[in-house]
């Protein structure tokens, strides 16, 4: 179950909002999941204007190599040094500790483009079956 | 749609929860917890893959060896009963057709074992090369008998499979484990001691059992290839296939050039007279990001190779890799660069044995 309080895109990023039209973003569970072992963090640096849904960094795992896309419009006001030191830590815990950048948000309303966690979880449960038939 | 293969270990690998994968038109567990932990349950103690996919096909009759002879790149004469070598197939052009394991295991009794890839290609041309002979038997088995690789340091250390332990490198023989007959040799692909076991399809999952309740850990293919590319072991299909000879490939040293006649051996004379151009390396990555299978290898700004296979190596804590590159760029030491999604990363070739036993 992902967590109520955030947002979630369907390229499996979620959002967390904070005060000030900011927030932190990460990957969700599933997608932590379907990565396996997380070697490598390609984040932008701060500073970056980052687009809704385009590319703004690569996840890189011992199998493959995952593009990160922006949740939502705006500037890289900071990033997970840790993570980007201990990438495992995205693998421990993916909506707490291994979150990746915070955004200060150019567009708020771009928010209600994204997922609800329940719709998030109903869209991931399909997936799923998609994948066992 | 695509129907995958299963092994007769399939069910065992569900009920553990494996995340699955196709492997050469096989269902095979990618991995089971996690490919660092495997990998590391490999170079610490013991770990087991499921490698029922492996082909595997007896040649027996009078004139076995005789035909193993010509269609081998090393003779099998001088091979014991008891014993096994790795050799190669190779066309009349002299490109790599497969890599495979000759276990020579009774009076005009081998079985030949290849990593995966297309059998019935590898079948047609030993049925091509026999020519009908009544004194060669070729006998596919591999549907009819399950595989199983246990791999690590302490294997030795485990009370099931103790009757292998005699075993000196690369011999093989059969045994009990616990209830199960197999056919176990001291051979594996994974840089590390072990035994590679063939049991009956009903045997595969007792078999299992009994290694697990002994603290055996369950592996996936992801980290079966972490760890031959860190034993710098070659994946026949990617690091070479038809279109790369033993030269290139670095695997001449599993071409006897003696005086039988084999297949190939006339167009491998004459590359070996002419010299090759380009020539497989290992390298190192300088940089954080991976280099993987189909990347291109630069020099000064210009394109001049391709990456085979590449990645994360935990025993070294570094990105490393194999690819081809012109001869002249091929010497340890040279320094490279690798356009990694856009980004060129310099890397240095090095001894392709990244990762040496106990090292």
């Amino acid at each position: 179950m992902s967590p109520k309080e955030y947002k979630y895109t369907r390229e499996h990023e979620w959002f967390g909002p904070e005060p000030e039209n900011t927030g932190k973003t990460g990957l969700t569970k599933y997608a932590e999941n379907q990565l396996g072992d997380i070697v490598f963090l390609d984040l932008p640096a701060p500073g970056t204007q980052v687009q809704q849904f385009e590319k703004m960094g690569e996840i890189e795992s011992v199998k493959a190599v995952t593009d990160l896309f922006a949740p939502a419009s705006g500037k890289v006001v900071e990033i997970n040094t840790k993570a980007v030191d201990s990438p495992n830590l995205v693998n421990e815990d993916p909506y707490g500790a291994g979150w990746l950048v915070k955004l200060e948000l150019s567009k708020p309303s771009e928010l209600d483009a994204l997922m609800s966690s329940d719709a998030y979880d109903k869209y991931v449960e399909s997936l799923s079956q998609e994948s066992s038939q | 749609m695509h129907l995958f293969k299963k092994t007769p270990l399939n069910k065992v690998h569900r009920d553990l929860k494996a995340r699955m994968t196709d492997f050469a038109g096989w269902e095979l567990p990618l991995w089971f917890t996690s490919i660092l932990e495997e990998h590391n349950a490999v170079r610490s103690r013991a770990g087991m893959f499921d490698v029922s996919h492996m082909s595997r096909v007896w040649v027996s009759g009078k004139k076995a060896s005789q035909f193993l002879d010509k269609v081998l790149t090393r003779s099998v004469c001088r091979l014991e009963i008891g014993s096994s070598q790795l050799c190669l197939m190779c066309m009349e052009d002299g490109g790599i057709l497969d890599d495979l394991w000759v276990y020579h295991v009774g009076v005009d009794e081998y079985l030949l074992v290849w990593n995966a890839g297309d059998i019935k290609q590898k079948l047609n041309w030993l049925f091509r090369w026999s020519e009908s002979n009544p004194d060669v038997s070729i006998k596919n088995t591999t549907d009819d008998t399950a595989m199983v690789a246990v791999q690590g340091p302490a294997v030795c250390q485990l009370v099931s499979v103790k009757a292998l332990c005699n075993l000196s490198r690369f011999g093989h023989t059969r045994a009990k484990i616990d209830k199960s007959e197999v056919f176990g040799a001291r051979t594996g692909y994974t840089g590390e001691d072990g035994f590679e076991l063939v049991s009956s399809t009903a045997d595969a999952s007792p078999l299992w059992w009994v290694l697990m309740d002994e603290g055996v850990k369950p592996c996936g293919l992801g980290a079966r290839n972490v760890l031959r590319l860190e034993a710098g072991m070659m994946l026949s299909g990617q690091d070479f296939d038809t279109s790369t000879n033993p030269f290139e490939a670095d695997l001449a040293w599993l071409v006897d050039f003696d005086e039988r006649d084999f297949v190939g051996k006339r167009s491998l004379l004459e590359i070996r007279r002419q010299g090759v151009e380009r020539k497989i390396v290992g390298f190192k990555v300088k940089g954080r990001e991976i280099a993987r299978s189909g990347y291109s290898i630069y020099k000064s700004g210009q394109e001049v190779g391709k990456v085979t296979s590449g990645g994360y190596a935990p025993a070294l804590g570094v990105n490393i890799g194999m690819g081809y590159v012109p001869i002249e760029l091929s010497s340890i030491g040279t320094g490279i660069d690798i356009l990694i999604r856009g980004k060129m990363v310099s890397a240095q070739i090095v001894n392709r044995r990244f990762y040496e036993k106990g090292g």
